[in-house]
């Protein structure tokens, strides 16, 4: 798959046809997590590498003003990564055709499996322009992607307060799940408006709980299920939980998953007369 | 010859600190994968073992992340305002790293320079540190670079090294040796002070590159994958930035002391709208530059104890040490160019 994945990139740099490839590469030692990497001349693509460890979703690069002033991107994606394709594309954050877009057929990530790679029906990355790699063998259908949540919804409301109230008290607010997740794209954050203040900055209880409450809201309906708000976190906190939350009411009310499909409208960015809240008709 | 604590005595003497009302900090594995300096409610939280450090540092004892430093009240048109005292209970941190305590005599420079920062360092003079020296490493520890190691002393007040059958307690201070008065028995042997990581980089070539260097386009490739997030400072023992904000209501409210990060584009943004620092590669140098350019000329050392965390906590694995290796001309530029 690694020299598929390089003899392409390096063609694409060739060729002209993209002038960067966002991909993973330069673990400092050999078992070392890759990290992202943007390479710029086809004598570099053998710096790219592709194994299990490819954590990261590098479809949040896309939206940055440094990686963009670099010229037309190919960019390597996982199956889960390629949701936000969707999702970006159609919040107009990204033109798909200005863009080369390499899938790697992926049998899960992290070690152990991050938990988003149990459900996972994305195996084989779709809005891909070509795959590399083959579909898994799989070993019977994916877990439900609320598993987890399910099992947390059977706590008591005050078992589950004093759990949030105990994973949220932990937030040092360093917003690294803000800056890792493709969604998060806003300019200027609520958190950081100040005049006047939306959300204090001070990471109490309240505020932090102001943060994360906020954060998965302006998620609802946009969130992929990268998991790379729970990876980043620096204190463990458990952001997955109120991601599925609100992707399973989007599921429930609106038969409606993000960045499965171009073609249906996105809940949040969309009017329909069969709404089932009257207010809005 | 030594002076010994048994393994199974050192949570018991945690727990008589806890009794005397003492405020206890130490690791703790809040859940699997993360273990993290927290206050102890008891020794069975303490973990001294099976990591390689937490993933925060102990700098929020001294410096919280959050903090109020006085209240203010509106009435007609006066404002009363009220001071806060930084509280002065007596706290211990036990099982601290050698590159946390060391970077409490780091920033010591900065809070009592031009003003004393007396929420610092009254809670710093409350504070006894019980640091544990370390028994491994990993790819990202490089305090032997910069003149620390698995024992380094540095703003430990006491030393705990581990031995058959328990530790060797090295008392530094006056406060080390009251804390562990009466505590200890002598051992016939001393504690093994394990190897350190092998050392990567030299400061003195750091230095001088960041002197020469500034304008280097390298920091547009390095900085190209940096998020601007704040895991890095945030989880850092040294990096010290705050920032003061009211917060309340037209009745009153708060005056507070809060972290702030370089690496976000608010930290510099003016109210005008210009920002001195305005893209991600500017507040990568600034980063560095502070840590071993500014702060050094300054104060006469290092803003860094080599303890790895913002390699370990980035979620893109940009630290400090890959930095300076590329910085030094020690290794390749991993970016394309």
């Amino acid at each position: 798959m690694i020299g598929q994945l390089r003899d392409k990139c390096r063609r694409l740099l060739q060729d002209g046809a993209v002038q960067v490839v966002i991909g993973y590469g330069g673990a400092s030692t050999p078992d070392g997590m890759p990290h992202p990497i943007f390479v710029r001349r086809p004598d570099d693509v053998d710096k790219l590498v592709w194994n299990d460890r490819c954590m990261s979703n590098l479809t949040t690069y896309l939206t940055r003003d440094a990686v963009k002033a670099l010229g037309k991107p190919a960019i390597v994606v996982k199956g889960c990564d390629a949701r936000a394709l969707v999702v970006l594309e159609q919040e107009c954050q990204i033109d798909r055709s200005a863009m080369h877009v390499i899938g790697m057929a992926c049998a899960g990530v992290g070690s152990p499996r991050a938990p988003k790679c149990a459900s996972c029906d994305v195996h084989v990355p779709a809005l891909a322009d070509e795959v590399i790699g083959e579909a898994p063998e799989t070993t019977g259908p994916a877990d439900s992607p609320y598993s987890e949540l399910e099992e947390f919804l059977k706590k008591s409301t005050v078992e589950r307060f004093a759990y949030w109230r105990e994973e949220t008290a932990r937030c040092i607010r360093c917003y690294a799940c803000r800056e890792v997740c493709p969604t998060c794209y806003c300019r200027r954050c609520i958190v950081d408006k100040n005049r006047p203040t939306c959300i204090e900055t001070s990471a109490t209880v309240k505020a932090n709980f102001a943060w994360h409450v906020t954060r998965a809201f302006h998620q609802a309906g946009r969130c992929t299920g990268c998991g790379e708000c729970t990876r980043a976190c620096p204190v463990g906190i458990n952001m997955r939980l109120l991601n599925q939350s609100l992707a399973r009411a989007a599921e429930e009310h609106f038969s409606y998953r993000a960045g499965t499909d171009r073609e249906t409208p996105p809940i949040i960015g969309a009017y329909g007369l069969e709404d089932k809240e009257s207010f809005i008709r | 010859m030594s002076e010994m604590i048994a393994q199974e005595a050192l949570p018991g003497l945690v727990d008589k600190w806890l009794a005397q009302g003492k405020r206890v900090a130490g690791p703790s594995v809040v859940k699997p994968g993360y273990c993290l300096y927290v206050e102890l409610e008891s020794s069975a939280q303490l973990a001294l073992e099976g990591f390689v450090r937490p993933r925060n540092s102990i700098k929020e004892f001294v410096f919280p992340r959050h903090e109020t430093v006085c209240r203010y009240h509106f009435s007609g048109h006066t404002v009363e305002t009220e001071d806060c005292d930084p509280p002065q209970s007596e706290q211990v941190i036990v099982g601290a790293r050698p590159c946390d305590a060391a970077a409490l005599p780091i920033l010591d420079h900065l809070f009592t320079w031009d003003y004393e920062d007396k929420f610092y360092t009254e809670r710093r003079k409350a504070t006894t540190v019980v640091t544990l020296a370390c028994q491994t490493h990993d790819d990202e520890c490089f305090c032997t670079s910069l003149d620390l190691g698995p024992a380094a002393e540095q703003g430990s007040d006491v030393l705990l090294l581990a031995m058959p059958g328990g530790y060797e307690v090295r008392c530094l201070t006056d406060k080390g040796k009251a804390l562990f008065a009466g505590e200890t028995r002598t051992a016939e042997q001393a504690a093994v002070v394990p190897p350190g990581p092998p050392v990567t980089v030299t400061p003195e070539t750091v230095m001088t590159y960041l002197q020469a260097s500034y304008d280097d386009p390298m920091w547009i490739d390095l900085a190209l994958r940096c998020l601007g997030c704040g895991a890095c400072a945030y989880t850092c023992p040294t990096c010290h930035c705050f920032d003061i904000v009211d917060e309340g209501t037209a009745a009153g409210g708060c005056r507070v002391k809060n972290w702030d990060c370089c690496q976000f584009a608010m930290f510099t943004q003016h109210a005008s709208g210009h920002n001195p620092r305005p893209g991600q590669s500017q507040r990568q140098r600034q980063r560095i530059q502070h840590k071993f350019r500014i702060y050094p000329e300054k104060f006469g050392v290092m803003l860094c104890t080599g303890c790895g965390n913002c390699a370990r906590n980035c979620p893109v694995g940009l630290g400090v040490l890959s930095t300076l290796k590329e910085a030094a001309g020690h290794g390749p530029v991993e970016v394309g160019s």
